[in-house]
C-alpha cells in the first residue's frame, strides 16, 4: 500500500506526512521542571526516511513518541497525515496508530507469552484483519522466518526478535514507521543485517521512517537527519554527513 | 487457530504467569477457607443445636404454670404447620410403698416424649444402663434409683402415686430435659401421662406445670411462635435451648469464635489478593504498554482485564468449592469421632454464599483497583518507563481494601467491636511500621555493603526499604491475624475449663432448715466432702418499683421472667468471686441497707444505683434502696441470685431457708441415700447429668475451633508465601547478579536468610503487638474477659516468624544456587 488509507482527509499540502510546529515537552519533577524539548519544528514528506540523531538524553525518544502520539507535548502541535494528533484524545491517537503507525523498539517489545506468528497477528487482529494468520506468515517469510512462526520470543535470537518485530511493525500496512534504535541491542552484523531487512521492506512499502539512533552507519542510510541538542532540534547538512561517514 | 488476542486474555496462558498463579491460588484457598468454615459452621451449628436441643427433649418447649393445660388447639396448630408434639405433666406427691413413703418430683409423658434426645434407663440396679426412646407405659413407673431404698422396694413390685398403683418396671437414670430447676426438690419418678388423672393428686389450684415439647424445621418453629406469641399468658413460658444459660453461653461463645476465625480468613485472603494482584498490575504494564502502542484503546483495555479478572475470579470460586468439599467431609468425619456419634453432612448451600461473595469482593475490591489502572499506563512506556507511574494512588487501594475488608468482617460477624477491634490493630500496627521504617532508613543510612553477612543482610534490608516495609507489613498483618485467633482461642477454652472444672459442685442441698445448718455441715465434713458457702434464701416477689407496681412500670413487650415467679432472696456479706460490681459499692461492714440487683435484670427492669425496689414477701412487704449492680456468672451453676441483701438487713427475721452446693464423685452416690434418710427434710438436687453433658459439649466444641485454626493458619502461610513469592523475580536477578560478580554461594544463603530473618522478626514483634491491641479490645467487648499479656506468645511467635521467613528467602534462592547465573539471568530477562 503506497497510499493513505482512503478515509484521510487528502489535501494539496499532504506530500507533507508529519509536522511538528513550535514543539516544547516539559516534565513535571514536583519542585522543578524540566525541559526536554524546546521549539521544536520539523517537517516530514511522505516516503521520506529521516534519522533523528544526538547524544543520550538529547531528547530524542520523547521527540520520537511526540511525533508518533505516543505522548502529548506540553506546547505545540504535531500533524500526522494532515490530522493534528496532538490535540487527539487517548482512545483517538491509539485508533490512530492501529490504522496508520508501525513501530520497532530498541527492546523489541515482543509479547513473551505469544509465539512470532501470534505476535504479527496481534495488530491485524486489533485491526479487523480479515485474515491475520495469512498476513503475518507471509510477513514472516519476508523477513526469513517462515519455519520460526511457532517459536515463543525467548527461543529466538535477538536478530530473529528484531525482525520478528519488523513483520510486526509492517503488519498493518502502516504510512510511518517509528524506529526507536532498532539495532540498538545487536551486534554489528546482525545490526547490519535488520538495517538491510528494515530499510528495503521500507522502499517496497513506500513507508514513511522515522528513525533514532546511535548508528551512523545506518543514520546515514535515511534521507534526511535530524540533530537533536539539549532539547532544541537542527537538520543536517546531508553533504557534511556523507563527508563525514564516508 | 486461537487469536493472538484471545489467547492473550485466556486463562490458559494466564495460568502461566506467576502472579495469576498466586491470585488464582490465594482466590481458591479464600474461597476454600471461608467455604469450608461456613460449611462446617454450619454443620456444627445443626449438630450442636440438635445435640443440644436434647436439653429440651424438644426444639421448644411451652410450659405452663397456672395449673391449667396448655389449650389442645395450640398442639393442632402446631402440628398443622409440619411440627412433632408431646406432653408432659410435672407435679410434686407423696408416694407410698407398704409403710415407706417419699415426696417424689413427677414427670409424666405420653409415649412421643422425648422429641429430641434418649432416656437413660436401667432395667435393674446391676443390669446395664441403656438409651430408650420412650418413657413407660401406661401402669408402669420408673424410679430413681435411690428411691429403691427410699422406699425399700425392687423392680416388680408396685408403688402407689395418689389413688393408682403403679408397677415398678424399670430405674430411671437421667432423662434429656433434666433441667436444672429449683423447683425440682424430690427424687424423680416417670410416668405414664394417660395415668394421672387416675391418681387424682392433680386437682384444681394445685402446683402442677404442663409442659408442651415442640420439634420440627427452624422456620416452621418460628411461625409457630409467631402464631403462638399473642396467645400466651403471663403464666406461659416459650423456651428455646438459647434461653439454658449455661449451654447457650457456650454455644454463642463457639458460635462467635467460628465467626471470627472466618472473619480473619476473608482478610488473610484478601491480604494474598491484593500483594498478587497489585505484582501483576506492575508487570502487566509494559504489555498494556505496548498493546496501546498498536492502537488498543484504554476502554478496550479496561474491558480486556476486566474479562480477565471475571474468569480468574470463576476460576477461583470453582477451584475454592472443589478444595473445600473433601476437607468439609474430613471435618465431618473429625466431628463425627469427637461426638462418638455418626454426623450426617449437611451440605448447606446458603452457607456458600459468603464465599462466593468473598471472592468477588477480594477481586474486585482488592484486585480490581491496581488492574483497573492498566487503563492509564501511557503508551510512551513502551520507549522508556515513565516518572512516578509506580506507587501512584496506592493510598486509594488501601483505602477501599480497607473499607471492603471491615464490611465482610462486619457482614459476617455482625459485631461492630469485631470489626474496630481488629481496625484498632490494624491503626496500631500501621503506627509502629511508620516508625520502624523510619528507625530503619535512619539507622541503616550509613551502613555500608561488603564483607559479613550481617552487613549484606543490613544492606539489603535497607536497599530494598520499601518493598522491605511493605512485606513487614502484610506478614505483621497476618501474624496478627493468627496471634489473634490463637490468643482469643486458648482465654475462650480457659475462659471455658474455669467455668466448669473438674469438682465443680454437683449437687445442691435445699431447704435447709435454720436449725439443721450444723449437722448438715458436719456431716458433709465427715465425709470429706467439699462444702461450697451456704446462703440462705427467702423467696419473695418484686413487686414495686421506687413506689409504682411493676407491673406498670416495665412494658410487657421487656419480657421479664422474673417477674413471673418467686425470686429467691439472699443476704450475703461477702461479694461471691465470680461476680462483678458494675454500678455502686459493695456492703460494707455493718450496712445494713440496701439492695445489689443483678445486672442483666437491672438493665431489664430499668432499674438504677439508687432506685428503690419493693418485696412481698409471705405477707410482708419491704423496700429498699438499690446500692449496686453486680454480673453473675449464671454458667458457673453455683448459686446465683438476682438478689442480695446485706446480712442483718432487710431480710432478717424472714422465714429463711439454706442452700449450700458440693461436689461429690459417681462412685460416692450412695453417701446421697444416707443423707436422705438422715435429712429427710432436705432436697437434694442432682445436676452431675447437666454438667457432664456441657463438659461434653464444651470438648466437641474445642476440638472444632482446633481443626478451624489450623485451617486459617494454614492460609496464612499461604498468604506469607504469596507475598514472598511475589519479589521473587528481583531478588533472583540479583542473587544472579552477586554470583556473577564473584559472591559466595554460603555468603549468599547466609545473608538472605539473615535479612529475611531480620524481617520475620520484625513483623513478628508487630504483629504480635497489634495482635494484643485487638485481643486487649475483643476480649473486653466481646468475650468479657480481662486483659493480661500472653508472654507465652508474646515471645515465640516473632521467634518463630524469623525462622519460617529465612527458610522462605532461603527456599526462594533455590534457584539462583542451581542454575548457572548467566542462564538465570537471561531467563529472567
Amino acid at each position: 500500500m503506497n497510499q493513505a488509507s482512503p478515509e484521510s482527509q487528502f489535501s494539496p499540502q499532504s506530500i507533507v506526512m508529519l509536522r511538528a510546529s513550535n514543539l516544547s515537552h516539559r516534565v513535571d519533577l514536583g519542585n522543578d521542571t524540566l525541559t526536554i524539548l524546546q521549539g521544536v519544528n520539523l517537517e516530514i514528506k511522505r516516503s521520506e526516511s529521516v534519522a533523528i540523531v544526538g547524544r543520550s538524553g538529547s531528547g530524542k525518544t520523547t521527540l520520537l513518541g511526540l511525533l508518533a502520539g505516543l505522548d502529548v507535548p506540553t506546547e505545540g502541535v504535531v500533524e500526522l497525515d494532515g490530522a493534528r494528533i496532538s490535540e487527539l484524545s487517548e482512545d483517538d491517537r491509539a485508533r490512530m496508530r492501529a490504522q496508520r503507525v508501525g513501530f520497532i523498539f530498541q527492546s523489541f517489545q515482543l509479547l513473551p507469552a505469544l509465539t512470532a506468528l501470534e505476535n504479527v497477528m496481534l495488530p491485524l487482529e486489533l485491526g479487523d484483519h480479515k485474515a491475520p494468520g495469512a498476513k503475518a506468515r507471509e510477513l514472516l517469510e519476508r523477513v526469513g522466518l517462515g519455519d520460526r512462526l511457532r517459536h515463543t520470543p525467548r527461543q529466538l535470537s535477538g536478530g530473529e526478535q528484531q525482525r520478528v518485530a519488523i513483520a510486526r511493525a509492517f503488519a498493518a500496512d502502516p504510512i510511518v514507521l517509528f524506529a526507536d534504535e532498532p539495532t540498538g541491542n545487536l551486534d554489528n552484523q546482525t545490526g547490519e543485517t535488520i538495517s538491510d531487512l528494515l530499510m528495503a521492506l521500507n522502499r517496497e512499502q513506500g513507508t514513511t521512517l522515522v528513525m533514532v539512533t546511535h548508528d551512523e552507519p545506518l543514520a546515514a542510510r535515511c534521507q534526511r537527519q535530524f540533530n537533536i541538542d539539549a532539547g532544541r532540534v537542527s537538520e543536517a547538512d546531508q553533504a557534511a554527513v556523507e563527508e563525514l561517514t564516508r | 487457530m486461537m487469536s493472538a488476542t484471545r489467547k492473550l486474555t485466556s486463562v490458559r496462558r494466564d495460568w502461566r504467569e506467576r502472579d495469576v498463579r498466586v491470585v488464582l491460588a490465594a482466590l481458591i484457598v479464600a474461597v476454600a477457607t471461608v467455604a469450608t468454615i461456613a460449611l462446617f459452621a454450619s454443620q456444627l451449628q445443626s449438630t450442636l443445636v440438635t445435640s443440644a436441643s436434647a436439653f429440651l427433649a424438644g426444639d421448644r418447649q411451652l410450659e405452663s404454670e397456672n395449673g391449667e393445660p396448655i389449650p389442645a388447639q395450640w398442639r393442632e396448630e402446631a402440628r398443622s404447620r409440619g411440627l412433632e408434639t408431646a406432653q408432659m405433666v410435672e407435679f410434686s406427691t407423696m408416694v407410698l410403698a407398704g409403710d415407706e413413703f417419699q415426696l417424689v418430683s413427677v414427670k409424666a409423658v405420653n409415649k412421643q416424649y422425648p422429641l429430641r434426645g434418649e432416656i437413660e434407663f436401667q432395667k435393674e440396679p446391676d443390669a446395664s444402663r441403656q438409651m430408650v426412646s420412650r418413657g413407660p407405659e401406661q401402669g408402669e413407673v420408673w424410679l430413681n434409683p435411690r428411691l429403691l431404698k427410699l422406699l425399700n422396694v425392687s423392680v416388680g413390685d408396685s408403688i402407689e402415686v395418689g389413688e393408682k398403683n403403679l408397677s415398678v418396671t424399670g430405674l430411671l437414670i437421667r432423662t434429656p430435659d433434666g433441667g436444672f430447676n429449683m423447683s425440682a426438690l424430690s427424687p424423680r419418678i416417670m410416668m405414664h401421662a394417660a395415668d394421672v388423672a387416675a391418681t387424682q393428686v392433680v386437682q384444681e389450684g394445685s402446683r402442677v406445670e404442663y409442659v408442651n415439647l415442640f420439634a420440627g424445621e427452624e422456620p416452621a418453629l418460628e411461625s409457630f411462635y409467631r402464631w403462638l406469641q399473642p396467645r400466651l399468658g403471663p403464666s406461659h413460658e416459650w423456651e428455646s435451648i438459647r434461653d439454658g444459660q449455661a449451654l447457650s453461653d457456650s454455644l454463642e461463645r463457639a458460635e462467635r469464635f467460628l465467626l471470627l476465625g472466618g472473619s480473619l480468613a476473608v482478610l488473610l485472603a484478601a491480604v494474598a489478593v491484593a500483594v498478587a494482584s497489585r505484582q501483576y498490575a506492575l508487570n502487566q504494564r509494559d504489555t498494556v504498554a505496548l498493546l496501546k502502542t498498536l492502537g488498543l484503546g484504554s476502554r478496550s483495555i479496561g474491558r480486556l482485564y476486566l474479562g480477565r479478572l471475571s474468569l480468574w475470579g470463576l476460576a477461583g470460586m470453582v477451584g475454592g468449592l472443589l478444595v473445600s468439599l473433601p476437607l468439609f467431609w474430613l471435618l465431618t468425619q473429625l466431628m463425627a469421632q469427637a461426638l462418638d456419634q455418626p454426623v450426617e453432612p449437611r451440605l448447606d448451600v446458603m452457607a456458600l454464599t459468603p464465599a462466593l461473595l468473598t471472592a468477588l469482593v477480594s477481586l474486585f475490591a482488592f484486585a480490581y483497583p491496581p488492574i483497573r489502572r492498566l487503563r492509564d499506563v501511557p503508551a510512551m512506556r513502551v520507549l522508556r518507563s515513565q516518572p512516578g507511574e509506580a506507587g501512584e494512588k496506592a493510598w486509594l487501594d488501601v483505602v477501599i481494601a480497607a473499607v471492603a475488608v471491615f464490611g465482610l468482617v462486619w457482614l459476617y460477624a455482625r459485631e461492630i467491636s469485631l470489626v474496630l477491634s481488629l481496625l484498632g490493630g490494624m491503626i496500631a500496627l500501621i503506627a509502629v511500621l511508620v516508625l520502624l521504617g523510619w528507625c530503619l532508613v535512619s539507622s541503616l543510612k550509613h551502613m555500608s555493603g561488603g564483607g559479613s553477612a550481617w552487613r549484606l543482610a543490613l544492606v539489603g534490608l535497607y536497599r530494598h526499604r520499601r518493598a522491605s516495609l511493605s512485606q513487614i507489613a502484610v506478614f505483621a498483618m497476618t501474624l496478627m491475624l493468627a496471634t489473634t485467633l490463637i490468643l482469643v482461642r486458648s482465654s475462650l477454652l480457659a475462659d471455658w475449663q474455669a467455668q466448669l472444672p473438674e469438682d465443680t459442685p454437683n449437687h445442691f442441698l435445699i431447704n435447709i432448715a435454720p436449725d439443721a445448718v450444723p449437722e448438715v455441715e458436719g456431716f458433709l465434713k465427715a465425709r470429706d466432702l467439699p462444702l461450697d458457702t451456704l446462703y440462705p434464701m427467702v423467696r419473695g416477689r418484686l413487686t414495686q418499683i421506687n413506689g409504682e407496681p411493676v407491673r406498670e412500670v416495665v412494658s410487657k413487650e421487656s419480657d421479664v421472667g422474673a417477674l413471673n415467679r418467686e425470686l429467691n432472696l439472699t443476704w450475703m456479706s461477702d461479694l461471691p468471686e465470680d461476680n462483678r460490681i458494675v454500678a455502686g459499692e459493695w456492703f460494707d461492714p455493718g450496712q445494713t441497707e440496701g439492695v445489689s440487683v443483678e445486672s442483666e435484670l437491672a438493665e431489664k427492669l430499668g432499674v438504677d444505683v439508687g432506685d428503690s425496689l419493693g418485696f412481698t414477701i409471705g405477707s410482708d412487704t419491704i423496700s429498699e434502696p438499690v446500692t449496686s449492680i453486680r454480673t453473675v456468672q449464671w454458667s458457673s451453676l453455683k448459686p446465683n441470685f438476682y438478689m442480695a441483701f446485706p446480712p442483718g438487713g432487710a431480710l432478717d427475721g424472714m422465714p429463711a431457708t439454706w442452700i449450700t452446693s458440693f461436689y461429690l464423685e459417681s462412685d460416692e452416690k450412695s453417701d446421697l441415700n444416707e443423707f436422705a434418710r438422715q435429712f429427710p427434710t432436705i432436697s437434694v438436687l442432682e445436676i452431675d447429668h447437666i454438667i457432664e453433658r456441657i463438659q461434653d459439649i464444651v470438648r466437641q466444641v474445642t476440638q472444632a475451633i482446633e481443626a478451624i485454626l489450623a485451617l486459617i493458619l494454614a492460609a496464612a502461610v499461604v498468604v506469607m508465601a504469596a507475598v514472598v513469592s511475589a519479589t521473587l523475580q528481583d531478588r533472583q536477578r540479583e542473587g544472579a547478579l552477586l554470583r556473577t560478580l564473584g559472591g559466595r554461594q554460603s555468603l549468599l544463603v547466609r545473608s538472605t536468610m539473615l535479612e529475611f530473618a531480620l524481617l520475620g522478626l520484625f513483623a513478628g514483634i508487630l504483629g504480635v503487638v497489634a495482635a494484643e491491641v485487638a485481643v486487649w479490645a475483643l476480649q473486653y467487648r466481646m468475650f468479657e474477659g480481662e486483659f493480661r499479656w500472653h508472654w507465652q506468645i508474646v515471645v515465640p511467635i516473632p521467634l518463630i516468624s524469623a525462622v519460617v521467613l529465612a527458610f522462605l528467602g532461603r527456599w526462594q534462592l533455590r534457584p539462583v544456587l542451581s542454575v548457572s547465573p548467566m542462564l538465570l539471568l537471561r531467563r529472567l530477562e
